[in-house]
């Protein structure tokens, strides 16, 4: 049995108190009364005497040290010997509503890579953002704040509003943020691992004057909704992806916006018109999920500029690296993409993927859908492109030489005539079956089945 | 061809405007006559100690009166003479010396009206020099107009240019309660167009000097030109800025400078005075309060510090609001 040694509470006005002198040595025999320690409040010096007596044990607090009041000081035995662990006292002291067993096992707190989620009680708003907020309807804690401190500001919570006009509901209470432009047949765009549809900035000026471009940020990117959840599966972004467009569309997905196109083609035929699978995979390769590790973690741990420097030598070739002008335009680029996905998500993505990863590799023969496979030569991160392209009955494949994974930021002129080039065959009726496309260097192609 | 006067010319001309239309109103104070009990025709060297009088002993004589060197006597006959039927213009030469009479406009002309119920009026204007920036030193540059704004029965006026201290002037002169106008000495030197003849702007009416959505400058006398500078700074960095120059601060233009507000959601106040008690604090809880809601960053205050005014130059000119400072305080609010 222990007794506590706490900085006592004097006054009205005593906050805190330093500790003078502990007269006694450590393991000296007390008397209850005796003066056991010197504390100094408001400039006086004040005895405090033992409430019990025994053996003084353990000394938390030295001498000179200034702590609040109710801090423990040190404690009192009844015997010399008998057990006592001074940091479960501690514990139990400082909680004494937690139940004993959990302080004496203090639980490991779970390390997740989680960036803090910004909360509207823990950010500061600016009144007019909260003004606008409740004229819009807007809920504060979901827009981001771009002042001074991360302050909400008015500005703020019109472009998130803005921004959220288009947005659709994909389940109840999951709006998902998709951007439309052009007009004409639905091109859906399903961005990548982390990304949002801002990585299809270059082909959406090719592609929206002849189509109704819509481009679906998918659960926890950008102004989509992050509605919690231990993973999010391919199969529910590709359920969410059917809910952005009416009818039948030509989707074109980036590797895990790939998956998603394909995953879709498979559950839903009939509600595709052709795939565009840009350096799709079907397996995780070691070195993507090696890649997805470290990005989870340097999106919990670092600034997104940190983030995209680390993640380029993985997304483009070597000749765009090579360029230093143009490899810090992508940086930057990037940077601003990945700023808008936060760790929750991506942790979220990533079990997705990695529960995805190996599920449909047999059913590609399975699609009977008009498609065209982009990769880049230089792709470290799927470089079983051709593998998925020849394994899809008919599939027309391009391989841009030289571009990495970014294929559709690097060769982006190359890429869009490959799109367009298969959209019109598509829309045509036909499809690009067996063939191949011209690279943009000119050189041959591999072809499917060649 | 626009007419440019100085300020002083400006109100000089709006006096002598008041003097030829109204045979009620005098003018007095220490020199403004131009010395001593001398006759009218051999004086008017002076025209008081900044020149602003000048010329008017002579084209109203009997009219323009040298007073002793006691403000407590010019500021007492000056409430007494208005109480009792003519329109005075009494010059207090620096409203630092308001401390010495201040009995007079704070306990006399301020409650005369209310506790006569209106049976009394005093149709009083003071005319007095503030602010800093002439080397005059801790007991001749304070800016102490707060304290007549502050007090319920004076009206206080702060024109920031020469066309605007002429309507003011003549508007403050034909007021039926006193008025306050105040002279700052940045505006006093400053040359612009006046109109001729006579016209008053009506007191209470603050004035969009540059109109601009990002954010607002609240300013008033010598401050203007401050905040119209930093505004042509902050332009060229895209910034926006609305200047409203608030002319009148008691009454206050309220709805000038709440819709200013609602407008750019941000603002500052540009006070060449102390901090504490003031003006610009005064603004900043009208926005605070009534305007809670347009809010979009923090009200920030541009004043001189909480310290009497420097001597030395490189002091004083470090004392007062510059257009850095009001740039500063626009960039920290984001």
């Amino acid at each position: 049995m222990a007794t506590p040694i706490a900085m006592p509470k004097l006054g009205m006005s005593m906050q805190e108190g330093r500790v003078v002198a502990w007269p006694l040595p450590l393991g000296a025999a007390v008397a209850r009364g005796q003066i056991v320690l010197v504390i100094e409040s408001e400039k006086a010096e004040v005895e405090i005497e033992a409430t019990a007596s025994g053996f003084l044990r353990h000394l938390y607090v030295a001498v000179d040290a200034t702590v609040p009041c109710g801090t423990l000081l040190g404690a009192i035995t009844e015997t010399p010997d008998e057990a006592f662990d001074a940091e479960s006292f501690r514990i139990a002291h400082d909680h004494p509503e937690a139940p004993r067993a959990s302080a004496a096992a203090a639980p490991r707190v779970a390390t997740a890579p989680e960036r803090a989620i910004p909360r509207s009680g823990s950010k500061p708003i600016a009144p007019a953002a909260r003004a606008r907020a409740r004229e819009l309807g807007v809920d504060l804690a979901r827009v981001p704040g771009s002042g001074p401190g991360g302050r909400v500001t008015r500005e703020d919570v019109d472009a998130w509003a803005a921004r959220h006009e288009r947005c659709i509901e994909v389940a109840p209470g999951v709006a998902l943020e998709v951007p439309a432009t052009g007009h004409g047949d639905p091109v859906v765009l399903l961005p990548g691992f982390g990304t949002d549809v801002a990585a299809f900035a270059r082909q959406v000026p090719a592609l929206e004057s002849s189509f109704r471009v819509l481009g679906v940020n998918p659960r926890g990117v950008a102004g989509s909704d992050a509605p919690p959840a231990a993973s999010y599966e391919v199969a529910r972004m590709a359920e969410d992806a059917a809910c952005a467009f009416e009818g039948r569309a030509h989707l074109v997905g980036a590797s895990l916006g790939a998956a998603v196109a394909l995953e879709l083609a498979l559950a839903h035929p009939e509600r595709v018109r052709s795939l565009v699978l840009m350096t799709p995979f079907v397996a995780a390769s070691p070195r993507l999920i090696a890649v997805l590790e470290a990005w989870c973690r340097l999106a919990a741990e670092a600034s997104p500029e940190t983030l995209a420097s680390a993640l380029v030598p993985w997304f483009f070739g070597a000749a765009t690296l090579a360029d230093e002008r143009l490899r810090a335009r992508n940086a930057r680029g990037l940077a601003e993409i990945v700023a808008r996905v936060p760790a929750t998500t991506l942790l979220r993505q990533a079990a997705g993927l990695l529960a995805w990863s190996g599920t449909r590799g047999a059913d590609l023969g399975a699609i009977s859908l008009p498609t065209l496979v982009v990769a880049g030569a230089d792709d470290l991160l799927a470089p079983d492109a051709a593998a998925v392209a020849r394994a899809i009955p008919g599939a027309a494949f391009l391989l841009v030489p030289g571009a990495g994974h970014a294929v559709a930021l690097e060769s982006h002129e190359a890429v869009n005539d490959a799109i367009l080039a298969h959209l019109a065959r598509s829309q045509a009726g036909g499809n690009s079956r067996g063939r191949s496309v011209n690279s943009a260097a000119g050189r041959p192609p591999i072809s499917k089945d060649s | 061809m626009p007419r440019i006067l100085s300020t002083g010319q400006a109100i000089n001309e709006a006096l002598a405007i008041a003097l030829a239309s109204d045979p009620d109103v005098i003018v007095l104070g220490e020199d403004v006559a131009g010395g001593g009990a001398r006759d009218a025709e051999d004086v008017d060297e002076m025209g008081g100690v900044l020149g602003t009088t000048k010329g008017l002993v002579k084209r109203f004589p009997g009219r323009v009166l040298d007073t002793p060197i006691s403000e407590m006597g010019i500021l007492g006959t000056a409430v007494g003479a208005a109480a009792t039927g003519l329109r005075p213009v009494a010059e207090l030469m620096f409203i630092d010396f308001l401390g010495v009479c201040l009995d007079p406009l704070l306990n006399q002309a301020a409650k005369l009206r209310y506790m006569f119920g209106g049976k009394a009026r005093v149709p009083l204007t003071v005319r007095t020099v503030s602010g800093a920036g002439m080397r005059s030193a801790a007991q001749h540059s304070q800016s102490l107009y707060w304290i007549t704004t502050g007090i319920p029965g004076l009206k206080t006026v702060i024109p920031s240019n020469p066309a605007d201290a002429k309507g003011l002037l003549l508007a403050a002169i034909r007021d039926d309660d006193p008025v306050i106008f105040c002279e700052a000495k940045g505006v006093l030197m400053q040359r612009g167009e006046v109109p001729e003849g006579d016209y008053t702007i009506p007191i209470g009416q603050a004035k969009v000097v540059r109109a601009g959505g990002d954010v607002t400058l609240v300013a008033f006398g010598a401050t203007v030109a401050v905040a119209l500078a930093a505004a042509e700074q902050l332009a060229k960095e895209g910034t926006e800025a609305e200047v409203l120059d608030l002319r009148s601060l008691q009454p206050l233009d309220e709805a000038a400078i709440l819709g200013s507000l609602e407008k750019t959601g941000r603002l500052v106040v540009v006070d060449e005075s102390t901090p504490r008690c003031g003006i610009a604090s005064d603004v900043a809880a009208l926005c605070v309060d009534r305007g809670f809601d347009f809010l979009n960053a923090p009200v920030k205050r541009v004043t001189a510090p909480h310290t009497p005014v420097p001597f030395a130059a490189i002091l004083e000119d470090a004392f007062r609001p510059s257009a850095e400072k009001v740039i500063a305080a626009v960039r920290e609010m984001g």
